[in-house]
C-alpha cells in the first residue's frame, strides 16, 4: 500500500498538525506515504474553476501528472481537493485529455489516467480495512459518544466520485466505530457543515443559523463527547464557528472537533502535542480521557 | 394536445453562452425546484436558487444575470447535482454562470487566482514555517512552494492558458 499524499493549501498552512497526524497514522496501519513533490493548489472550485475550465483542468493535470510520474494513487484529506481532482480527472479522461496534455507538454509533463485519486476515508475503510485500524491501537474511544461529519465533497456527485452511499454514508462512521466509539444517529447527520465556498463569507448570519441547526441537533439528540471530521474545511468551520456562536449568545456549549487521522494517531499512542495541537474549541479533556484508557 | 414552445421568440444566445461555458445540460431543467429544496444557502435572505438562475438564462435576462451575486454563495456541496431528477447538472450551471460573469465583467474574477500564480497555493504557507518546524515537519511542505524551479515551471504552465494571457495584470505580468 503506497500512496502519494496530496496536501492542498489549508492543511499545510493553517493546520499542519493534521498533516503530522496523517504522516504518523497512515504508516502505523501499513500505508507507505510518499510526497508529490511540486504539487500545487488542486485548484479549488472558487478559484480557476469559477473563471475558466481550461486553466482549472490544466492545474488539475499538473497535480495528477506529478503523481503519475511517481506511479502512485493520490490520497487526500481535504474534501474539495478530492472533489476537484476527481472531477477534473473524470473530465480529462472523457474528452479533454489532449487539451490538457497540450498544456502539460510545455513543462515536460503528461497525464494518461493511470493513477487515480482516493479520499483518505476511502483508503482507511476500503484499502487499510477495519482490522488493521483496530490492530494499530494502544488506546480506544470506549465509553465515548462521537458524531461524525461526512464531507459533502466526497459523496456527490456519487456517479463520478462516490465510494459511499450519498444518502446514507457509513464509511467514516465505521472507521470511527473501529476506534471503540459509539456513533449514534442524529437527525441532521447528513447536513453540510456550511464552511465551504462563499456562504459563510457572504451571509455570516444565515450561515451561523444554518450551522447552529446541526450543532443543536447533535447536542440535543446525542450530546457527543467529540465530533470527528475528515476534511480540513469541516474541521476549521465546526471548530471555529462554535466560538463565534458563543460570542453572539447563540449556543452555550463546546464540542471538541478532531480530524479522524488526529484521533486515530492519538489512539495509536502518538504525541498529541504534535498530531493535535491546534484548535479553537478546547480538546484537552477528550485527549486526557483517551490516554486514561489504554487497551 | 398541442405543445407550446415556451422558448419561441426568445433570445437564445444567453443559453448558448452558458452551455458553451460548461452548463451543457441546462435545457433539461423543468423547474421542479429539487435543487433549492436542500441547498444550505436556503436559510439566507438571498438564497442561491439554481432553478431561478436557470429560468433567468432561458428568458435571456442578461442584465439581471450579470447583477446576480448568489452564484458566489454556493458551498459546492453538490447536493443539487446529485438529486436533480433531470440530470441538468445545476452545479455545473452555477460554475458556468460564474465564468460568464467573469467574461462579461472582469471585476468578478477572484483575486486569489493571482495568489495561486504567485505562490502555487491559496494560502501563504511561508507564514507557517516556525509552526511546522515545531511539529517536526519540514519548514515548507514539499509542494510547489518548496523550490524555485517548481514554481517557475508552474507559472510557465499557467502562462500558456488563455486566462493568464488575457488578464496578465491580475497575475502581476506586465503587458508588453
Amino acid at each position: 500500500m503506497r500512496f502519494g499524499l496530496f496536501l492542498g493549501c489549508n492543511m499545510p498552512a493553517i493546520r499542519p498538525d493534521v498533516e503530522k497526524a496523517i504522516r504518523s497514522a497512515l504508516p502505523a496501519v501499513g500505508v507507505e506515504v510518499v510526497d508529490i513533490e511540486g504539487s500545487a493548489c488542486c485548484p479549488a472550485f472558487g478559484t480557476f474553476y469559477s473563471v475558466d475550465e481550461d486553466s482549472a483542468l490544466a492545474v488539475n493535470g499538473w497535480n495528477l501528472a506529478l503523481a503519475e510520474k511517481l506511479g502512485v494513487d493520490i490520497v487526500v484529506q481535504c474534501g474539495s481537493c478530492y472533489s476537484t481532482l476527481k472531477l477534473g480527472r473524470h473530465k480529462i479522461l472523457n474528452g479533454r485529455k489532449e487539451d490538457v496534455n497540450k498544456y502539460l507538454a510545455k513543462v515536460g509533463l503528461r497525464y494518461d489516467g493511470r493513477i487515480d485519486v482516493r479520499h483518505i476515508i476511502d483508503v482507511y475503510r476500503n484499502v487499510v480495512g477495519l482490522d488493521r485500524i483496530r490492530n494499530s491501537l494502544k488506546y480506544s474511544l470506549e465509553d465515548m459518544k462521537v458524531v461524525v461529519q461526512n464531507p459533502c465533497h466526497v459523496l456527490r456527485p456519487s456517479k463520478i466520485l462516490g465510494f459511499d452511499d450519498p444518502e446514507n454514508p457509513s464509511a467514516l462512521k465505521e472507521i470511527t466505530e473501529a476506534l471503540g466509539a459509539e456513533v449514534p444517529y442524529y437527525e441532521r447527520y447528513k447536513q453540510c457543515c456550511g464552511g465551504s465556498g462563499g456562504f459563510s463569507k457572504r451571509d455570516k448570519k444565515a450561515n451561523l443559523e444554518f450551522t447552529k441547526k446541526k450543532f443543536d441537533s447533535m447536542k440535543e439528540e446525542v450530546d457527543p463527547d467529540l465530533i470527528v471530521v475528515s476534511c480540513i474545511t469541516c474541521l476549521l468551520h465546526l471548530d471555529g464557528v462554535q466560538e463565534e456562536m458563543r460570542n453572539r449568545g447563540m449556543i452555550d456549549y463546546k464540542i471538541p472537533v478532531f480530524d479522524f487521522s488526529q484521533i486515530l494517531a492519538i489512539c495509536q499512542g502518538k504525541d498529541p502535542d504534535k498530531v493535535a495541537r491546534l484548535c479553537i474549541t478546547p480538546r484537552d479533556e477528550v485527549i486526557k480521557r483517551i490516554l486514561e484508557n489504554p487497551l | 394536445m398541442k405543445m407550446i414552445n415556451l422558448s419561441e421568440e426568445r433570445d437564445k444566445s444567453l443559453i448558448d453562452e452558458i452551455i458553451a461555458l460548461g452548463g451543457h445540460d441546462l435545457v433539461k431543467c423543468y423547474q421542479c425546484g429539487t435543487c433549492i429544496a436542500d441547498c444550505p444557502t436556503g436559510v439566507s435572505d438571498q438564497p442561491l436558487s439554481a432553478k431561478r438562475i436557470i429560468h433567468m438564462i432561458k428568458l435571456g435576462l442578461r442584465e439581471r444575470l450579470l447583477e446576480e451575486e448568489t452564484p458566489w454563495m454556493c458551498v459546492t456541496c453538490e447536493g443539487c447535482e446529485e438529486r436533480c431528477p433531470r440530470g441538468a447538472e445545476p452545479f455545473e450551471i452555477i460554475l458556468a454562470v460564474r465564468r460568464w460573469q467573469c467574461k462579461e465583467d472582469e471585476t468578478y474574477i477572484p483575486l486569489v487566482l493571482g495568489e495561486i500564480y504567485e505562490r502555487g497555493h491559496t494560502q501563504n504557507i511561508v507564514n507557517a514555517k516556525e509552526l511546522r518546524r515545531s511539529l517536526d515537519l519540514p519548514e515548507l511542505p514539499p509542494t510547489v512552494i518548496s523550490k524555485k524551479e517548481y514554481l517557475e515551471k508552474f507559472r510557465k504552465l499557467l502562462k500558456e492558458t488563455e486566462i493568464v494571457r488575457e488578464y496578465g495584470y491580475i497575475f502581476g505580468i506586465d503587458e508588453e
